[in-house]
């Protein structure tokens, strides 16, 4: 028997046309994949994944009406030793501030209620045992920020060694957490490296644009 | 075929680079002539005073849990054996073998881990199988995925395009699917290639070149089939979890090929014992391993 064509993607919400989806056959939708500093938010049944070293990804729904996404962010280093902690440390939090608004903002924009979020937290690994530990500092950040923002987080699985890859399905808030075995590493950080560099050499007086 | 003569010039191409021990070589060489004597495997032995070092220390460990301390190569090789004496020695001398064979893609710390996880739960799962050498077992384990080491140093940009193929699959596809997909070829059949121009054992060659495609075994199935589900095994002792969902599946004719009854309490216990186990062995074959190089 010939299987099933494979149905066309659902409409995409305007902002999001560039993030890269496939059809899976394990869950039988679409699924968006994350690059590290994206994010995607859907009003439709389907998933977002990503893959997760020291980066970490916020899970935000609307536990009613289903709308919701997923972010995939880490902060920029703080230059501790060249002094320049306090600016870099408040530069770095306005980068975390500026990943986790986005993704609320635009759940809200598109019918989301705040009483309503439902949040789950992942990632923050500590995959290079040679590292200071980034992903903790990317945990503490956003424990800090839902704090702050008075939203509860119903399930998280944070720190440890471990990169995770994480499937996410907003319409029903199911997610799939799977540790990756160290095979995969260094491609890991490669690729969360080369998004840390970029958003570094970002001049932080270029920052107006994400106000 | 086009893609084995690739798999061939891939293994031609790291000759040299990776060596085996002067003294897994002799060994190797004695046992295999008639006319040779324990007396003859001690004395090559004993020339190389690093390994001897090492040997007695593996004979006086929990590895083996003689009951009598070992405390000469002569009573460590009739007690050991001296076919298990060469599979030790190939075990001892292969992490610091391919320390010629660097690459960007995989730590070597954890890629030996990993196998050396798989070959602990090998033996584990050998004794209990029975009805073959757990030791040679063991050094098949250790030995698995070394056609990786190859690919990764090779061919390091279609061996990234294999482990980005896997991460950007949910369907979790499997890595030697990936590197098929990504070369034409995986890391089995070069592992297999060079254990070939090695003149490794076949029951050796046979589990590399099908720890994914057990099927595939002629003279080895019960030990191909240890090795195959061994590999899946370390996986979860590596990610610490009980839950097969998390890992590859076992093929189903594995089981079987083995005669050990599937269960979740087998996984268990094997996964929990390797755990216990893996940073003495570690000390064992793999720090000592790259610090006699170094």
């Amino acid at each position: 028997m010939a299987p099933p064509p494979i149905p066309r993607p659902p409409l995409v919400l305007p902002g999001f046309e560039h993030v890269r989806r496939n059809w899976n056959h394990t869950y039988g939708t679409y699924a968006a994949r994350l690059l590290p500093g994206e994010y995607y938010v859907t009003s439709n049944d389907e998933g977002v994944y990503t893959t997760l070293g020291s980066c970490i990804s916020a899970c935000i729904r609307d536990r009613v009406s289903g709308i919701g996404g997923m972010n995939h962010f880490m902060l920029p280093a703080s230059a501790d030793a060249d002094g320049w902690k306090s600016t870099s440390l408040s530069a770095a939090t306005r980068y975390g501030n500026f990943a986790m608004e986005h993704l609320i903002n635009v759940i809200l924009k598109h019918g989301g209620q705040r009483q309503n979020l439902e949040v789950k937290l992942f990632g923050g690994g500590r995959i290079l045992a040679n590292m200071t530990d980034v992903g903790m500092r990317n945990i503490t950040f956003a424990r800090d920020y839902l704090a702050t923002e008075g939203l509860r987080v119903t399930a998280e699985d944070v720190g440890d060694i471990y990169p995770r890859m994480v499937v996410y399905f907003p319409a029903t808030g199911k997610v799939r957490v799977k540790r990756l075995r160290s095979l995969h590493n260094n491609v890991i950080v490669e690729e969360e490296t080369r998004y840390l560099s970029a958003i570094e050499s970002k001049p932080v007086g270029g920052d107006i644009e994400l106000f | 075929m086009a893609d084995n003569e690739k798999i061939v010039e891939l293994v031609r191409g790291v000759e040299g680079l990776v060596t085996l021990s002067h003294v897994f070589v002799r060994i190797n060489q004695l046992i295999d002539d008639p006319d040779s004597s324990m007396a003859d495997i001690a004395k090559a032995v004993s020339q190389d005073p690093s390994f001897t070092v090492r040997l007695l220390r593996v004979a006086n460990s929990s590895f083996y849990g003689f009951s009598s301390s070992i405390d000469t190569v002569d009573k460590a090789v009739s007690v050991i054996g001296t076919s298990r004496i060469r599979s030790l020695a190939l075990s001892m001398s292969v992490a610091s073998s391919f320390a010629g064979l660097p690459n960007d893609l995989v730590s070597m710390d954890n890629f030996w881990r990993h196998s050396l996880y798989c070959a602990v739960i090998a033996r584990i799962l050998a004794r209990r199988a029975g009805k073959c050498d757990p030791e040679a077992v063991f050094t098949a384990g250790l030995l698995h995925d070394i056609g990786e080491l190859v690919i990764f140093n090779r061919l390091p940009e279609q061996a990234k395009d294999a482990l980005l193929r896997v991460l950007d699959s949910v369907d979790d596809l499997p890595i030697h699917e990936a590197e098929r997909q990504a070369m034409g070829f995986d890391h089995a059949q070069v592992g297999a290639e060079l254990a070939r121009q090695w003149n490794l054992p076949s029951l050796l060659q046979e589990c590399i070149g099908f720890h994914h495609s057990v099927c595939d075994a002629e003279h080895y199935p019960r030990e191909v089939a240890l090795v195959h589900i061994a590999n899946i095994l370390a996986q979860m002792a590596e990610i610490d979890t009980l839950d097969q969902e998390d890992v590859t599946a076992v093929d189903a004719h594995a089981w079987e090929m083995c005669g050990i009854e599937r269960g979740a309490e087998i996984v268990e216990l094997v996964v929990r014992e390797a755990q216990e186990e893996i940073v003495e062995l570690e000390k064992l074959f793999i720090d000592s391993g790259q610090s006699a190089t170094r």
